[in-house]
């Protein structure tokens, strides 16, 4: 009964401490990224205000059910974190995190607007991008450790890195896809003045979208935590790795410009897919062997 | 219970349903006829109720009842005549040459092989295992819930059509003897009565599909009727290598020694192939949608197709760990991954769904070609839930059909705000077949951690679940586009269709939630069967699936707990509805230039003063999934796969 208990701490823990984390990194990379911008920049906390101003917002809503698909994608993003927190299944936790996901696209194509629609189709065609490349990592992963629950990646005696090197870079590449950030941030732009006006989530306002945003911030941590397992032992230097791709994708992201969706499509199925195969393949020679 | 109770029960199963099918013809009035329908459904209930119990109880886990009439033996070879002799007529009739040939190929070698060899019948006709048992819980409870719809759905169906005399009588007629095969190929151990029944819902079929009589129904089930005929020429070959062999026709001697050579149960593989619609026969699948819906309800979920996975998986022991498996895999795992793939590019609901039974079907036929513990519990899972949610699927898209006069993707914008129970209905049916924690992810994700040891089939059902999410998400997210409604009024639909409807929807809830029971009662002890291995790497417990290898848990997730997150977001959707109030909502952004303020977003003021219509439309990509650009290449890959086979097994 112990055993209940202390994954129930540690799932409740992860719960209230990942939000943190992640605005924090948040408003780093707003920070950061001002910087690289030549301007001063926000303060840190600054995610934390906006979403608690969010929270105090008139409800105000286009029919009656977008409330539900966001807190669909609240509730499975939370539910994917706990499963790797009990360090459980990793393929059913990519299946877990896209029903999150699933459930935006859904909130957003609920609704009769263009910009959403548009938003919401390129979200699922992103899906299809990057889905196949993350489920490739977790094959991976279990050609490396020969099980597909995440403790095992604990139990081993070498990184995971020095295995999976290319499926991590195809990981780090469909990274930026996942987090939306340029050159792959056609479904939702941080900026309101383009042709997609907000895409996605452009018909969620008030507390809709500051559950939206603590989502976000919930999916970061996770896929954070999840470069993390590339180097399990001893822990900080995976989170010191994890935190320096994310320093990347903010490089990467205030120096390129958005691409189209074909050319996403094609690039991450043959550099992402080729990658990740190329892995798998040597992997499953070398335990044949 | 004795034998002769359990051959009784077998015999009800069979025959009642073919008695029906004879009162349904022979008595034209329509109340005697709705009678016929909920009785005989009651009656299939109970039977396969009570089998399921004779089942559990029977110490070696299967029922052999045994019976000494030979003379059945010779009634099913001369029905076999007249069947084929029927066929041949019927091709003669559309002036098919290709139908005459097929069917008199089969006539002859089963004329030289039946009547003038000695063929020696095995002793037992009938074995019940745990295989045979899913088959018939699928067929005896899915197949009467979809005529009980039908009854509602024919009525409306030829008041569409304007028919002078109904053609109900014969209709179901068709249904019931579909039935009366489907519960009897499952049943019997002996491959020539198997042969007969096969040819019997391939021949159901094609009456049923042109069943509305004009052109297109017409040429769609000629096609239909050919390339299935071409599966049973296979069979008819496979049966007699088979028997100059091993001089047996029994399936659980054939299976269990590995008697025979690889080349007949290739061949067997191929008329399963073909009866599964798999590629490169997809098209008769495809083109039977032009039949009244419970025709394609049925076709797709327990009869006809899964006819061919079930044969397929029935052999998996002749051939497990062989060639022939690994290139059984890589069929199915391709077939799964086209289907998905050019389903992306579909606007046609039904035909979305038939892509998606082809794909499934490709599914359970990779995961028998797999062959190990943990593909084949998926496999077997999957017949179910596949069964259920799709079954429940096409009756929806009947109902809105009807409810709306299209069955084009784009028209179902707004549904909820016209037919709020179906929608619902169909929403939860598009769930269970794409997301987690229902069953059909939770066969997908066996899928994919059990085919590690074949690194192409693994990867023809990643991309394929990839294309899968597509196609799922892109029709979810137009059913469930609404404005604002205040108050939602469910839809006036008959007590047939409404009962039917929400029948299967319990059924497709239940068969996700009962998961670990349902695994534990009916897969595990088919697995055991397999091999009478103690410890089995795959178990239901602690709410969910588990795979083990040894004591190390390898791989597994609490289902039930996830259903938990989804009943509490289930509640949550009324309290918005209600709570939601009129001055809180706003218009679509349309940058600012909405005309009156009208919350649906319709139309909107473009330069100059123009009033100009919103128009939202899915992304179909047909450019790069485009079903005329991409089926001569997939047909001509999975050819050539199937090429392979033969030429692999051939010695």
């Amino acid at each position: 009964m112990t055993d209940v208990i202390k994954d129930i701490i540690l799932v409740v823990a992860a719960i209230i401490v990942a939000p943190i984390i992640g605005g924090i990194l948040n408003g780093l990379d707003r920070k950061i990224s001002a910087r690289m911008q030549n301007r001063y920049g926000p303060p840190i906390l600054q995610p934390f205000y906006d979403v608690l101003k969010l929270f105090g917002k008139e409800r105000i809503a286009v029919n009656q059910t977008q409330m539900v698909y966001v807190l669909g994608y609240l509730f499975f993003a939370v539910a994917s974190l706990g499963m790797l927190v009990l360090k459980q299944d990793l393929l059913m936790i990519m299946f877990v995190l896209a029903f999150s996901n699933i459930s935006l696209v859904m909130g957003a194509m609920s609704v009769r607007s263009p910009y959403s629609k548009i938003g919401a189709q390129r979200e699922i065609i992103q899906m299809m991008a990057y889905e196949p490349v993350l489920l490739l990592m977790v094959v991976g992963v279990f050609m490396s450790t020969n099980s597909f629950m995440i403790k095992s990646v604990f139990d081993l005696d070498k990184p995971l890195l020095y295995s999976l090197p290319l499926i991590f870079i195809a990981f780090i590449y469909v990274l930026t896809i996942k987090l939306r950030k340029s050159p792959f941030d056609f479904s939702t732009s941080h900026h309101g003045h383009q042709e997609l006006i907000k895409g996605l989530t452009t018909e969620f306002s008030g507390p809709q979208l500051a559950i939206i945003e603590m989502t976000h911030w919930y999916d970061l941590v996770l896929l954070l935590g999840l470069i993390t397992l590339f180097f399990a032992k001893p822990i900080w230097v995976g989170i010191l790795i994890a935190l320096v791709c994310y320093f990347l994708e903010m490089v990467i992201d205030n120096i390129s410009a958005r691409v189209t969706w074909k050319w996403m499509l094609k690039y991450t199925w043959i550099i992402g897919i080729g990658l990740a195969l190329t892995n798998i393949i040597w992997l499953y020679l070398k335990n044949r062997a | 219970m004795g034998n002769n109770e359990i051959l009784a029960l077998v015999a009800v199963a069979i025959l009642l349903p073919a008695l029906s099918a004879a009162l349904c013809y022979l008595i034209r009035s329509t109340p005697t006829r709705k009678f016929i329908v909920l009785f005989t459904a009651l009656v299939m209930f109970v039977v396969a109720g009570i089998l399921t119990q004779q089942l559990i109880k029977s110490p070696n886990g299967k029922l052999t009842p045994t019976m000494n009439l030979d003379f059945v033996g010779w009634i099913i070879k001369f029905l076999d005549m007249v069947l084929m002799i029927y066929i041949i007529y019927t091709g003669v009739r559309l002036r098919k040459a290709l139908i005459v040939t097929l069917a008199s190929i089969q006539l002859i070698a089963l004329v030289i092989f039946e009547v003038f060899g000695t063929v020696e019948e095995p002793k037992t006709s009938f074995v019940i295992d745990y295989l045979s048992l899913v088959m018939i819980l699928l067929v005896s409870i899915i197949g009467p819930i979809i005529s009980i719809f039908a009854m509602g759905y024919m009525k409306e169906h030829e008041h569409h059509l304007g028919l002078q005399k109904s053609r109900q009588p014969r209709f179901f007629m068709i249904i019931f003897v579909f039935l009366a095969a489907m519960n009897a190929l499952v049943m019997t151990n002996n491959l020539s009565w198997m042969f007969f029944f096969w040819e019997v819902t391939t021949l159901c079929s094609f009456l049923l599909i042109s069943h509305d009589g004009n052109t297109e129904s017409v040429k769609n089930a000629s096609r239909a009727l050919w390339m299935n005929l071409v599966g049973g020429v296979a069979f008819v070959f496979a049966m007699i290598i088979i028997y100059n062999t091993t001089h047996t026709l029994a399936i659980d001697e054939i299976v269990g020694k590995g008697l025979v050579g690889l080349l007949p149960i290739a061949l067997l593989c191929f008329a399963g192939f073909t009866k599964s619609a798999q590629f490169p026969f997809q098209s008769w699948l495809l083109g039977a949608m032009v039949a009244p819906t419970p025709v394609s309800a049925l076709l797709h979920s327990s009869t006809m197709v899964k006819a061919g996975v079930y044969l397929i998986v029935r052999l998996v022991p002749a051939y497990a760990g062989t060639v022939l498996g690994t290139v059984v895999a890589v069929v199915g795992g391709f077939t799964f991954m086209a289907a998905s793939a050019v389903a992306i590019s579909q606007s046609n609901g039904k035909r979305v769904l038939a892509y998606s039974t082809i794909a499934n079907l490709g599914l359970i036929i990779c995961c028998a070609g797999i062959g190990n513990y943990v593909s084949l519990a998926a496999a077997v899972l999957l017949m179910i839930f596949h069964a259920v949610s799709k079954g429940l699927l096409f009756l929806c898209v009947g109902t809105i059909e009807q409810g709306i006069g299209s069955r084009d993707i784009e028209d179902m914008q707004g549904l909820m705000k016209r037919m709020p129970f179906t929608t619902v209905i169909t929403v939860i049916g598009m769930i269970s077949m794409l997301l987690p924690p229902f069953g059909v992810l939770i066969t997908k994700w066996l899928t994919i951690e059990s085919s590690t040891s074949l690194p192409l089939v693994m990867m023809f059902i990643i991309l394929g679940s990839a294309f899968t999410v597509v196609f799922w998400s892109k029709w979810l997210g137009i059913i469930l586009t609404m404005s604002y409604k205040p108050k939602h009024k469910i839809e006036h639909l008959t007590a047939s269709v409404k009962g039917a409807l929400s029948a299967l929807f319990v059924g497709v809830l239940a068969a996700s939630i009962l998961i670990v029971p349902l695994f534990n009662n009916l897969i595990k002890p088919y697995l055991q069967s397999l091999g009478n291995v103690e410890d089995l790497p795959i178990g239901g417990s602690k709410g969910g699936i588990w795979i083990t290898v040894g004591n190390a848990v390898f791989g597994g997730f609490a289902s039930l707990l996830f259903f938990g997150i989804i009943f509490i977001l289930m509640i949550t959707i009324p309290i918005f509805l209600k709570r939601t109030k009129a001055e809180s909502i706003k218009p679509p952004y349309l940058c600012g230039e909405n005309i009156n303020n009208d919350v649906r977003g319709l139309e909107f003021y473009s330069p100059a003063e123009k009033v100009e219509k919103v128009v939202v439309r899915n992304y179909y990509l047909g450019g790069i999934f485009g079903e005329k650009n991409l089926t001569p290449w997939l047909n001509f890959i999975s050819g050539a796969i199937i090429l392979i086979m033969f030429g692999a097994v051939i010695k």
